[in-house]
């Protein structure tokens, strides 16, 4: 195992409480986010490597299925773990049980479930709330039953229907589906409602949705900003395992220009291929992974949706926004449908501010988690820190060219 | 020493990719083992660059924060906190000195003097709003190549990874530390 090589390292490896405490008190973001992060660091030290063995997984599972329908007759079976993904352990299972209206019937369920540690360290209960509120609104899987403590299997989980449909075309697969390729029809098919979805995420009344566990921004302030930013330069200086100039500057880049936000929308946070399915008649039938949702400036989701190392690069040079069209026209569609006019400026600082996102994520987070071995991806989390030095690469660029 | 790593690793690759991704049957072991096989392929490129990548970014770091301490020194202007990190920097350079042939040193003692050096430069950077305008300028300029080389030398290195578009117009690690057969410490 590596060496600490310097005492903030080494506070990074075993954090103290009083070191925890600086960290907290010098990032402010939502409180439930601070809850998990802090947790995260609290249990970085206490808790082992990660087990990658479930064999006792359906038995604890069952019992909680148990206890959480009121029914000692349910049925549990088929229990598999789910490929794909680059965050959440995910497992799939047939559930028959006696449902709210009385009827029994057999349902395939899927289980998400954190990891000792993760490549984005979020909040079970967030997101449960925020499928709720998008329930009726765009196509989202209903969610049953949520522990955001893990108590029950050791872990915090969510346990949500499973809907039948495709996340890769053949063909298509890529890294958590990164620069995924669609073929000209299914692109045809799938590029309005990609940006309709957005577009209507973005005009959705949050405040009457029960999002109790989302703190609320005030409009025309820099605090969704401030907490966003907050958000990931905290995860930097509790994941980073070496000390990079570019992300240093780029956060202070951040700092210096940030602007309010005029009205605060819900932001999906992770809005691109790879987080939404499609049936065979080519219908959106589901956004996913809401984990990294919060309120915020629309932009955000537009600059990070459209970046370019999120994108598919086509044969002609050009690259298509989650495979499916191209920036422009992506950002003209989002405008007519949304109502929202895009901020050339505004749109630019998001740019750099997924960059950067992206580089926590990638370069500080994966290799953090792979380095305590504290998930079920640990190969894959070294080999993602090279999507982020790709990340950095492209966001020095976009300083040297806007800074 | 015999066999070589990049032996040992393509021996693993292979067994991993003929003879145990083959018998697999579960989906997310079979996704795991190819990115196991991946690793090890990346791992037999870049395996016998790694002590000269961090052996020319001790160099960088040494020359960079050389350049910021003679800015600074050179100024009335400095507040006390970029004062203090620039002793912080005289005093590692007692550790790791400049002039030293640090080409014989162990790649840990490397490895942990680029870390010091990483964490002190980002001091500078950090206290960036501290300074004069006049002082911020000189600074950036300074910088402004250094970012440049981390951007390029970090990309090559990754390149073999696949994730970079635009990775063909990259060069390869191997022809950026390199110069005439020799470590490239060419002032960027």
């Amino acid at each position: 195992m590596r060496e600490y090589y310097t005492p903030t390292l080494k506070n990074r490896a075993q954090p103290g409480d009083a070191w925890i405490e600086s960290i907290r008190q010098q990032f402010p973001t939502e409180t439930t986010l601070d809850e998990v992060l802090t947790k995260k660091l609290r249990n970085r030290s206490k808790t082992a490597e990660h087990k990658t063995d479930f064999s006792d997984l359906e038995t604890r599972l069952f019992a909680y299925l148990k206890k959480a329908t009121g029914q000692d007759d349910i049925v549990m079976e088929n229990l598999h773990r789910l490929s794909g993904g680059a965050s959440k352990e995910q497992f799939t299972f047939d559930l028959t049980w006696n449902q709210e209206s009385g009827a029994r019937s057999s349902e395939k369920l899927i289980l998400r479930m954190d990891p000792t540690e993760s490549i984005v360290e979020t909040h079970r209960l967030r997101e449960s709330q925020m499928l709720d509120a998008m329930w009726g609104e765009v196509p989202v899987p209903k969610v049953h039953w949520v522990d955001p403590a893990g108590e029950n299997l050791g872990h915090p989980f969510l346990i949500a229907g499973f809907l039948e449909g495709t996340v890769q075309p053949e063909g298509g697969d890529k890294a958590s589906g990164l620069g995924m390729f669609f073929e000209p029809r299914l692109r045809a098919d799938l590029k309005e409602q990609f940006v309709q979805h957005l577009a209507k995420i973005h005009t959705i009344d949050w405040r009457n949705k029960g999002l109790t566990s989302y703190d609320s921004p005030r409009e025309n302030h820099l605090e969704a900003n401030e907490w966003s930013l907050g958000w990931w330069e905290r995860v930097w200086h509790e994941d980073a395992v070496e000390a990079h100039p570019i992300i240093e500057n780029a956060a202070l880049w951040l700092r210096e220009n940030m602007q309010t936000v005029e009205k605060p929308v819900i932001v999906h946070g992770d809005y691109r291929s790879g987080n939404f399915m499609y049936t065979d008649d080519h219908q959106i039938n589901a956004i996913l992974d809401w984990e990294l949702s919060h309120i915020g400036d629309f932009h955000e989701d537009l600059s990070y949706t459209t970046c370019q190392i999120l994108g598919t690069p086509m044969d002609d040079g050009s690259v298509l926004t989650s495979g499916l069209l191209s920036k422009n026209e992506f950002l003209d569609k989002y405008q007519q449908c949304s109502g929202n006019t895009v901020d050339p400026k505004r749109l630019f600082y998001f740019d750099v501010f997924s960059y950067y996102k992206v580089a926590v994520i990638s370069v500080a987070t994966s290799s953090r988690a792979a380095y305590g071995r504290k998930t079920h991806l640990d190969a894959m989390m070294n080999l993602l820190s090279g999507f982020g030095y790709t990340g950095t690469s492209a966001l020095q660029r976009l300083l040297d060219q806007g800074g | 020493m015999s066999p070589e790593i990049e032996q040992f690793l393509s021996g693993m690759k292979k067994t991993i990719e003929e003879v145990v991704m083959p018998n697999l049957t579960d989906r997310f072991a079979q996704e795991q083992a190819g990115i196991v096989a991946a690793s090890l392929g990346f791992l037999g490129l870049i395996q016998d660059k790694a002590f000269h990548y961090e052996l020319l970014e001790n160099q960088e770091y040494k020359r960079i924060l050389t350049d910021v301490c003679e800015l600074l020194n050179n100024t009335f202007s400095a507040p006390e906190s970029i004062v203090e990190t620039t002793s912080k920097v005289t005093e590692h350079f007692v550790t790791d000195k400049v002039d030293d042939p640090t080409h014989l040193r162990p790649y840990k003692f490397i490895r942990g003097s680029n870390e010091v050096m990483k964490e002190l430069l980002c001091e500078f950077i950090q206290q960036q709003p501290e300074m004069s305008a006049e002082l911020r300028a000189a600074f950036e300029a300074l910088m402004k190549p250094f970012f440049k080389s981390i951007e390029l030398r970090e990309r090559s290195w990754v390149k073999a990874l696949g994730f970079d578009p635009e990775a063909e117009q990259q060069a390869d690690i191997a022809d950026l530390l390199y110069k005439d057969g020799f470590l490239n410490t060419d002032k960027p």
